[in-house]
């Protein structure tokens, strides 16, 4: 038995989310064909905004940020997705959750702390070089990090390299533990388990974390604001330098850009990998 | 053949590693909080230990009056979307349409904060102007200032941003709650209110109090979205964040840095450690619970 007000309390979160959150993104689509005026937009059919973006250098920078989200990608997931493994495989059932929690403890700082951080930490006499000048590594500082795109990979892999571990785990909770033990009765060395059974039976939760690093890196003007030099300019940054400039439809082109991106990625993976497969072990 | 006792050497290494990973993403907040003991600040010869920097935060009176507007919207954030959380986690698990609401409720995480930000704040905008219109139109001007850029239009991003976190956190401790609790409550004469609160409730506490947490620090560490979204008032990140670019890291900044960060990792970590234990303990329980008394 529903009553009415119970109805109208639980659609409350649906109704919240689709006008604040799917409504205005659906919209940027609408506003990125205005035509700008002085200090706003006025309704009209140009494509002014994209050819703008399109003939410019923004497009290049946004195809090269691209590829310096796809190394962080990469590099996530080599570093991050064998923790996810091994605590899956290797850790007591009990205590699985308890490592994986500590992977929450960098969540806690603030992400401009976190990235404002690796300024003092990857300058010219900041940590990392006098380390490595101390250990005699190096005999000069290195210059070449900060403020270039690698500084920009180094901010997305220390920012974001948490939701490998995080999806990575939940896939592989999806996984049960006897598939292993088979596997390894039946004499399969590591490479072989690794490709072929946790690589196809993983692969929903490995998207969804690497699409989420991809996204964030493409989507954050913090990290080439503060990490990058002048090569390093994302969909993110292009949008707020376009915000500050007050071209309002210039910035909701690039969103439109962005959420084209993401839903073809998501539309892309959901086809090849299934993503509802994630949510089994919540439901 | 592989296995956890065959090779003792490897699964400490393998430790070793996940431990090694934990403490390098760590490790440049560390570095800042040791630089912010420094009384000659950043890339000095010598090292005076000092805490000269963290008083200075508290006679800055725009920090101070920041810190209390994020105060301020951190709870009201979170008074808004812990019910919120817990209404669509309730949903979720009633309605024919899970996956409608599942996606809507996760897809703000893949949304990157400068977009959902930019869209946002035309949306605002435009509504303001649209009920501005309006308003002349029909000769009233109450609803004039609804969508002015201010603390309002600040919280709903904050709620969208968090609102997933919560939503999941909730959504996984009520894994283990079961329906048909609330519907013998229900039988027994209980209201669906009745039900919620003393019988669902008691069972859900760790994960509300903990998505709670989440919430408060999440909103309180938050800079893009409030910054494009806030209007008028400053919080403790764009301070921050504007002191960071206008003057470099000063040495204000380091102590500014590592004390949200203490109370943050505090906070955090005895969430962990309390649910951790409460885990413990249940597990005891219901161990000593299923074990026979003669067994004893």
């Amino acid at each position: 038995m529903k009553t009415f007000f119970s109805r109208v309390l639980f659609a409350m979160p649906i109704i919240f989310m689709v006008g604040f959150f799917a409504l205005p993104l659906a919209l940027t689509y609408v506003w990125s064909v205005f035509e700008r005026t002085m200090f706003w937009m006025k309704p009209a059919l140009t494509l002014f905004s994209y050819e703008n973006f399109f003939n410019s250098a923004r497009v290049e920078n946004f195809l090269a940020s691209m590829g310096h989200s796809s190394i962080s990608v990469l590099i996530a997931f080599v570093i991050g997705f064998p923790v996810a493994v091994f605590v899956r495989r290797r850790i007591p059932q009990v205590a699985q959750h308890r490592v994986i929690l500590l992977f929450i403890l960098p969540f806690a700082v603030s992400e401009i702390i976190r990235i404002f951080a690796l300024r003092p930490f990857l300058q010219r006499n900041g940590l990392v070089n006098g380390v490595l000048l101390k250990m005699g590594v190096i005999t000069e500082p290195i210059t070449a990090i900060l403020f270039t795109p690698t500084g920009v990979i180094i901010g997305e892999v220390m920012s974001f390299l948490p939701f490998i571990v995080f999806s990575g785990f939940l896939a592989m909770e999806a996984i049960p533990k006897y598939v292993f033990e088979i596997c390894e009765d039946l004499g399969a060395g590591p490479i072989s388990i690794f490709v072929d059974i946790i690589l196809p039976l993983a692969a929903p939760g490995i998207f969804a974390g690497s699409l989420f690093i991809f996204v964030n890196g493409l989507g954050i003007a913090l990290l080439p604001n503060i990490l990058g030099g002048p090569g390093a300019v994302n969909a993110g940054l292009i949008a707020t330098q376009a915000i500050s400039a007050r071209d309002f439809p210039l910035a909701m082109a690039v969103s439109a850009i962005m959420m084209t991106t993401l839903l073809s990625f998501l539309y892309l993976g959901h086809r090849l990998f299934n993503l509802t497969r994630i949510l089994t072990p919540i439901s | 053949m592989e296995d956890d006792y065959s090779s003792i050497w490897s699964y400490r290494l393998k430790w070793l590693y996940t431990l090694l990973v934990v403490v390098t993403l760590m490790l440049p907040v560390f570095y800042v909080m040791y630089i912010s003991f420094n009384e000659n600040g950043f890339g000095a010869r010598d090292y005076e230990f000092t805490l000269e920097w963290y008083g200075l935060i508290f006679s800055d009176l725009l920090m101070l009056d920041a810190l209390r507007d994020t105060l301020f919207l951190s709870f009201l954030t979170t008074i808004i979307v812990l019910p919120m959380g817990i209404i669509s986690a309730k949903l979720y698990k009633t309605t024919s349409h899970p996956m409608v609401v599942v996606s809507l409720m996760l897809s703000p995480l893949f949304v990157p904060s400068d977009i959902l930000g930019s869209a946002l704040l035309v949306f605002f905008k435009n509504l303001n102007i649209a009920f501005n219109a309006l308003g002349k139109l029909i000769g009233v001007s109450w609803f004039d200032t609804w969508f002015d850029l201010g603390y309002m239009s600040a919280i709903i991003g904050l709620i969208i941003y968090t609102l997933p976190y919560v939503f999941i956190v909730i959504l996984i401790t009520m894994g283990r709650y079961r329906e048909q609790q609330t519907e013998a409550a229900r039988s027994c004469g209980a209201t669906a209110w009745q039900a919620f609160k003393d019988i669902e409730f008691p069972q859900i506490r760790t994960g509300v109090f903990s998505s709670c947490a989440f919430a408060v620090i999440l909103t309180f560490n938050e800079y893009t979205r409030t910054s494009l979204l806030k209007g008028g008032f400053d919080t403790f990140s764009t301070v921050l964040v504007s002191q960071m670019l206008n003057e470099g890291m000063s040495e204000q900044s380091y102590a500014m840095s590592s004390l949200v960060s203490y109370i943050a990792i505090i906070v955090i970590g005895t969430i962990i450690l309390f649910t951790l234990v409460r885990r413990e303990r249940l597990e005891r329980e219901l161990k000593a619970k299923a074990e026979p008394i003669m067994a004893r």
